[in-house]
């Protein structure tokens, strides 16, 4: 496409892009790339040695399938509700909406240190919210000690990752139902195609770019999750909420193994771009934020 | 108007009214806590009876917590602005002067979005040591920056893209050079979108935990996302101090995000009608 720069431009145009470059080589690509030679250094040299002690470490294998179940289960939640949220204040709430939104989104601008202080709070025995909940209805020796509990905990931290993310889930959302096509929508209403029928066949379905979009930047968030882990549980108990970031932070940082600690960001950078790969191979490369489209 | 049943109405009611109670609550929840004695502090119920204020003399008595929001402050407006200029330069060097590779260069950025923190940080920290940036305000804002560039690039190159090639190319025949065409003519269209970048990167930066713990261990370095650390233990009897922090932290980024959401949703809109 010819701009108006005329030809030299398209070279000198370069140095505006060099900031933005020379930024992502320092920052991003160079640590990428000492991360896979500090991987390969063992006590005998340079080897796979710490890829295949991963395999036979039991921790590191709870950790690589906790990290799964965060994407799994968190992005698709906040999708779920996301979508559910942001259909009802654009169809049923209208007057309330913007209200609505920023209250929803809020959660998002508190700092996850408090958060993961505030609900351990919530969550805890004796004091604690739920436990009030509990007793109200009087069931208080039932209470499950969720942080404690190996079976609970993952899903007890999740639930304030859940809680953090929602609001971002339904502005986005927001964003795609108030950008579809109005002369489908209007196909829709002479069709009549309301209700369950609408959402199932004509805005879920349109919304394709939407949900794509967030399925890639959910897993990659739930995927770095780490102060709400660290600062919960500390990977406890037994292990049983450790994620490839806490591990990662444990091996590098409190037991000083790092090119052990960078064997376990490989697999995790590795496992991070397989999933946006895959997403993106999915829809074609059919990537939007609000309305950016790329 | 449209046609709904009044079951599917009240349905949707109720999963409105459920979810911004859960979204709700533990916000209020913490700033009640900020206003108990220790004696109500460990009752489990959302409202205690008899509110206090006592919490925020304490906390703001201790004068070491406002080093915490300095550091929290230059950290994150430093960022924002190396941030846009990145973003602004690159995003016009792309999407109006088009150079050679320009597509290539726009994957290979945005690439960056899919590469999670906590693989990056055992070669960052030992890189920002190299480089004697360890405790220092640019090994939060370098990092920060090459991390914010992805999705600042997504929205603004985005925006860019629709900007008039007639207008540009008025300007130019006016004896404009590249640099004035950016500043002049296309940089004023694109606010709402430069809005946008800034308030994420804003919440980003104020926010980030990870990085902040390995890079700021000096205690007059930290910044706020460290400061609950450091007073959970010391106020273990007195829960209300601790609470009282928190809300304190808690408040100057919904307070940002209160003031400016409407340009935030109203820049990810004006993107999704143009684009």
């Amino acid at each position: 496409m010819q701009t108006p720069f005329g030809k030299s431009s398209r070279i000198l145009g370069w140095l505006y892009v060099v900031p933005a470059l020379a930024f992502s080589l320092l920052f991003l690509l160079y640590p990428v790339v000492y991360n896979v030679i500090n991987s390969l250094r063992t006590g005998q040299g340079i080897s796979f040695g710490n890829f295949s002690e991963l395999l036979h470490d039991p921790v590191f294998c709870l950790a690589f399938r906790n990290s799964i179940l965060w994407v799994i289960v968190t992005t698709l939640i906040q999708m779920l509700f996301g979508f559910i949220l942001a259909f009802v204040l654009e169809n049923y709430a209208r007057r309330f909406r913007v209200v609505l939104r920023t209250v929803l989104f809020l959660p998002m601008a508190v700092t996850p240190t408090v958060s993961a202080i505030v609900f351990g709070n919530i969550y805890a025995p004796q004091y604690g919210l739920l436990y009030g909940v509990f007793q109200s209805l009087g069931i208080s020796d039932k209470f499950p000690t969720l942080l404690g509990d190996p079976h609970l905990a993952t899903y007890a931290v999740q639930m304030v990752n859940i809680w953090q993310w929602l609001g971002f889930y339904v502005l986005m959302y927001s964003v795609g139902i108030a950008s579809l096509d109005t002369e489908v929508l209007a196909a829709a209403d002479v069709d009549g195609a309301f209700g369950w029928k609408r959402i199932r066949h004509v805005v879920w379905p349109m919304l394709r770019s939407t949900h794509w979009s967030l399925l890639v930047l959910g897993s990659i968030q739930a995927l770095q999750q780490f102060p709400l882990i660290y600062l919960m549980t500390e990977g406890g108990p037994a292990n049983t909420t450790q994620v490839l970031a806490t591990y990662i932070f444990q091996k590098g940082f409190v037991e000083n193994q790092m090119p052990f600690a960078s064997a376990i960001s490989v697999i995790l950078l590795l496992l991070a771009l397989l999933l946006a790969g895959l997403q993106l191979l999915a829809t074609r490369g059919d990537f939007s934020i609000g309305g950016a489209k790329s | 108007m449209r046609r709904t049943s009044i079951s599917g109405r009240t349905l949707a009611y109720v999963v409105l009214i459920v979810l911004t109670l859960f979204s709700v609550l533990p916000t209020v929840y913490m700033i009640d806590l900020s206003l108990r004695d220790p004696v109500q502090s460990f009752q489990p119920v959302l409202l205690a009876q008899h509110p206090i204020l006592d919490n925020y003399r304490t906390v703001f008595n201790n004068p070491g917590f406002m080093k915490f929001f300095l550091n929290s402050a230059i950290v994150s407006i430093l960022t924002v602005l190396l941030t846009l200029t990145v973003v602004i330069l690159a995003s016009f060097g792309l999407s109006r002067i088009k150079i050679r590779g320009h597509a290539f260069v726009f994957y290979l950025l945005i690439a960056g979005m899919m590469v999670p923190l906590a693989a990056l940080i055992v070669p960052l920290t030992v890189s920002l040591k190299d480089m004697n940036l360890l405790n220092n305000y640019f090994g939060l804002i370098g990092p920060f920056t090459a991390i914010g560039t992805p999705f600042g690039m997504l929205v603004l190159k985005g925006a860019m893209d629709n900007f008039p090639r007639e207008l540009e190319e008025a300007a130019v025949l006016d004896g404009a050079t590249s640099i004035g065409v950016l500043w002049r003519v296309v940089l004023p269209t694109v606010v709402p979108s430069l809005l946008v970048v800034a308030i994420w990167q804003f919440l980003y930066s104020w926010n980030e935990f990870f990085l902040s713990l390995v890079v700021m261990t000096d205690n007059f370095m930290k910044t706020v996302p460290l400061l609950p650390l450091e007073f959970q233990g010391p106020y273990m009897t007195d829960p209300g101090a601790l609470f009282a922090i928190l809300t304190v932290i808690s408040i100057v980024p919904m307070v940002v995000y209160v003031a400016l959401q409407k340009w935030f949703v109203g820049g990810l809109m004006a993107g999704s009608v143009k684009g």
